[in-house]
């Protein structure tokens, strides 16, 4: 990318010819004459201030210190508010289903974009995108990872956010040495999977998987793999699919999985799950990039040297792990819209995106020139393990071919997902068998959504 | 003037004086709760345009309740949660105030160390006790490792996850049926025990025949506000189970609020919570009948 990039400067200052040189002087005394007109044509935006809303993450808190240099360069103050995840999204669902106009830009939370894209509450990004005045080729929408950017796009094709972070479904293993010292290689498979956490449950006060409470995020890549679905076939089908045998099976599987894990894994945290994990006190934990790939390269872990990263098991009948991402996008009735895409531009563009890269570590961008970048390279693969090769991947599967986490973005899943957590920590704790618990699942899912007022 | 006059004069002025706090009450507390029954009637999401004027067919929501087993379930779970430690608390506050009530420097330390808990913020005090019951880091699974005894994970056991809730609400609100026992035992004039020792009472019999009687009201009213109270342990159950394991811990209100904040359906909700919201104020209603018709018939 940087050899790119000089090339670039090299070809440019060789096509400097004598012709552009006495254009440039006139453009220059023709500043010095006439200052003020053209610096205010070269920041149409000057006085502008947009409002924006966010959850907090640490990619607005590393931006937020960027933020100034978007201000001289356009002229644009940028009021951002950011809010506890929840709290957030109540904001902004209210916001925009109320049709107000209180914010320029905010954050399409990947649970919500298929609602907020199918109500018609953001506006249509390849407007901005579509016309050269407003958005120069070398932005180039494409560059986004096609799977991080299927949330936000319509029936027919269109845009309505960008995203600014992906998830993707990583295995991070504390212990190999402890694996090794019983012959056990890294599972690939769901049966090695459960076969290394059941023999390595217990040794050396080691715990054989380690898991948090969202459920809903954790379980469908098991149910997904034994071949099953939350829903029919989704998002056509909504109709929820809890009872199937595909599902039953990949739900007992995890439970099963699950009794491997430190006592009380039910009610962890993702930072109780995080910690076990980079203490060396769980060998196993299957969870997005962020949260696995500090065991290779945070200060904090006890365990850099006996760890890996790698893709997590596939199932006997598919390989889905899952994946995620979040968008900034403008709201329909927003009244700073080009303003705000031009802060969208700057915020993700590839100069910011490599920025965080290179001077914060942030490595969740969804740039693919980033991520295949050498200095993205370099600066992610530790113990010769490319963590850029393994995140892109992964966030990459959903755009290929069958979008497997389109269960995720359709409306209705929240009040699905909230029965199937349930029903979970109902087989899990042995309050039901998986059988009866999710023909009971599917049951109440099916009342909720009648109650929510979906036609199934 | 008239004495009415007089009478009217004042009532006028005691009006005018309260009207500002009658109107901030109105606002804040009348008219978000009729807000919340005007919503009930709806079938209000957010991302459905104009659900929330729908009143077509305002009952709906309330029908649906019978036939819903989580809700049915979240007020047995209640139940279950208020009766227990509103008599955990009122009994160990009672025993507490009893022990405590000795003129005694250590004992005044004491009095002022148990009432830290009650002054705590309510999600201070789940923190305090999602600590306890974690069992890589709590000092309770370490001590109980120490004895060779191996401890359940308490908040994801569905045997024990209610009694852990349970269990912090006590120690939560033990110090509020504590105070006003103590309260109610400063006033009973040493006379009447001592004239019961001379007649040869024992202690039980003392406590049974004079204590007993003069701090019943006490016992009575602080376990009705503890009662009325104990539909607020939610920052509890939001943070040591989220309702779980399944919906062992769920009770109402965080049902009401998952369905609000997680599902988007405001309409049902709202019907949820009046419902809550009456049955909170019938029983409030019912004990302060009940200690009216003990005052009448003292």
């Amino acid at each position: 990318m940087t050899n790119q990039l000089d090339k670039t400067a090299r070809a440019g200052r060789a096509s400097i010819t004598r012709r552009k040189l006495l254009k440039a002087s006139a453009a220059g005394a023709a500043l010095a004459a006439f200052p003020a007109p053209l610096i205010a044509q070269t920041k149409p935006f000057a006085g502008v201030t947009l409002h924006g809303a966010s959850f907090q993450h640490r990619f607005f808190t590393l931006l937020q210190k960027y933020i100034p240099e978007f201000e001289d360069q356009t002229g644009i103050k940028v009021d951002l508010q950011l809010s506890a995840f929840p709290v957030y999204n109540q904001q902004a669902n209210l916001e925009l289903s109320s049709g107000g106009s209180a914010y320029d830009f905010v954050n399409v939370t990947f649970i919500l974009a298929a609602r907020w894209v199918a109500a018609g509450l953001l506006a249509n990004l390849d407007e901005f995108t579509g016309d050269p005045n407003l958005t120069p080729a070398e932005w180039n929408p494409k560059d986004f990872v096609e799977g991080a950017q299927v949330p936000y796009r319509d029936a027919k094709g269109a845009t309505y956010g960008y995203s600014w972070e992906g998830g993707a479904m990583l295995m991070g293993l504390s212990r190999m040495d402890l694996m090794e010292k019983r012959g056990l290689k890294i599972p690939k498979t769901f049966a090695e999977l459960q076969q290394v956490c059941a023999e390595i449950n217990g040794t050396d006060g080691v715990a054989g998987i380690t898991s948090f409470q969202l459920h809903h995020w954790n379980l469908p890549p098991y149910i997904q793999g034994f071949g099953g679905n939350i829903f029919r076939k989704p998002p056509g089908d909504i109709m929820p699919a809890l009872n199937t045998p595909e599902t039953i099976e990949g739900v007992e599987f995890y439970a099963n999985l699950l009794k491997s894990a430190p006592r009380g894994v039910l009610t962890y945290t993702e930072d109780q799950a995080r910690q076990s994990l980079l203490t060396g006190r769980a060998n196993i934990f299957i969870h997005s990039s962020a949260w696995v790939t500090p065991i290779l390269l945070s200060d904090e872990s006890k365990v850099k040297g006996t760890s890996r990263v790698v893709r997590s098991p596939a199932g006997p009948v598919h390989d889905h792990p899952a994946s995620n991402s979040q968008g900034l996008g403008i709201p329909k009735n927003a009244k700073n819209k080009k303003a705000a895409w031009e802060f969208i531009k700057w915020a993700l563009g590839p100069d910011i995106s490599m920025r965080l890269v290179k001077e914060h570590g942030h490595s969740s961008v969804c740039r693919r020139s980033i991520i295949t970048s050498d200095t993205y390279r370099k600066l992610n693969t530790v113990n010769g393990q490319d963590l850029g090769a393994l995140y892109l991947e992964v966030l990459e599967l959903p755009g290929k071919g069958e979008n497997y986490m389109a269960y995720r973005t359709v409306k209705e899943f929240p009040i699905v997902g909230d029965v199937l957590n349930k029903a979970f920590e109902q087989v899990a704790t042995g309050q039901l068998p998986a059988k009866d618990a999710m023909n009971a699942a599917q049951d109440q899912a099916i009342a909720a959504l009648r109650r929510a007022g979906t036609q199934l | 003037m008239s004495e009415s006059g007089i009478d009217g004069e004042r009532r006028r002025f005691i009006a005018w004086a309260l009207s500002p706090s009658l109107i901030v009450l109105f606002a804040v507390a009348v008219l978000p709760a009729i807000y919340l029954v005007v919503t009930s009637l709806t079938p209000f999401q957010l991302t459905t345009p104009g659900s929330a004027t729908d009143f077509s067919s305002p009952l709906r929501n309330y029908g649906l309740l019978p036939g819903d087993p989580r809700f049915i379930n979240s007020l047995w779970v209640q139940a279950k949660l208020s009766c227990w430690s509103v008599l955990f608390q009122v009994l160990l506050g009672m025993l507490l105030a009893l022990l405590l009530n000795v003129p005694s420097r250590f004992v005044e330390f004491a009095r002022t160390f148990f009432l830290i808990p009650m002054v705590l913020p309510p999600i201070v005090v789940a923190v305090i006790w999602k600590l306890i019951y974690t069992p890589d880091i709590s000092p309770l699974y370490y001590a109980a490792q120490a004895l060779h005894f191996t401890m359940p994970a308490l908040t994801s056991s569905v045997d024990f996850a209610l009694t852990s809730i349970i269990i912090a609400d006590t120690w939560e609100w033990l110090p509020f049926t504590f105070l006003m026992v103590l309260a109610a035992l400063q006033t009973i004039p040493d006379e009447y025990s001592e004239a019961a020792l001379v007649d040869g009472a024992g202690t039980l019999q003392i406590f049974w025949y004079v204590t007993l009687p003069f701090i019943m009201p006490i016992l009575v009213i602080s376990g009705m506000f503890r009662l009325i109270d104990s539909v607020k342990a939610f920052p509890l159950i939001f943070l040591l189970t989220s309702g779980g394991p399944g919906t062992v811990t769920e009770v109402t209100n965080y049902y009401a609020y998952l369905l609000a904040f997680d599902t988007n359906e405001i309409g049902y909700s709202s019907a949820v919570t009046v419902v809550m919201l009456l049955l909170v104020a019938g029983i409030s209603l019912g004990l302060v009948w009940m200690g009216r018709r003990r005052e009448a018939m003292a």
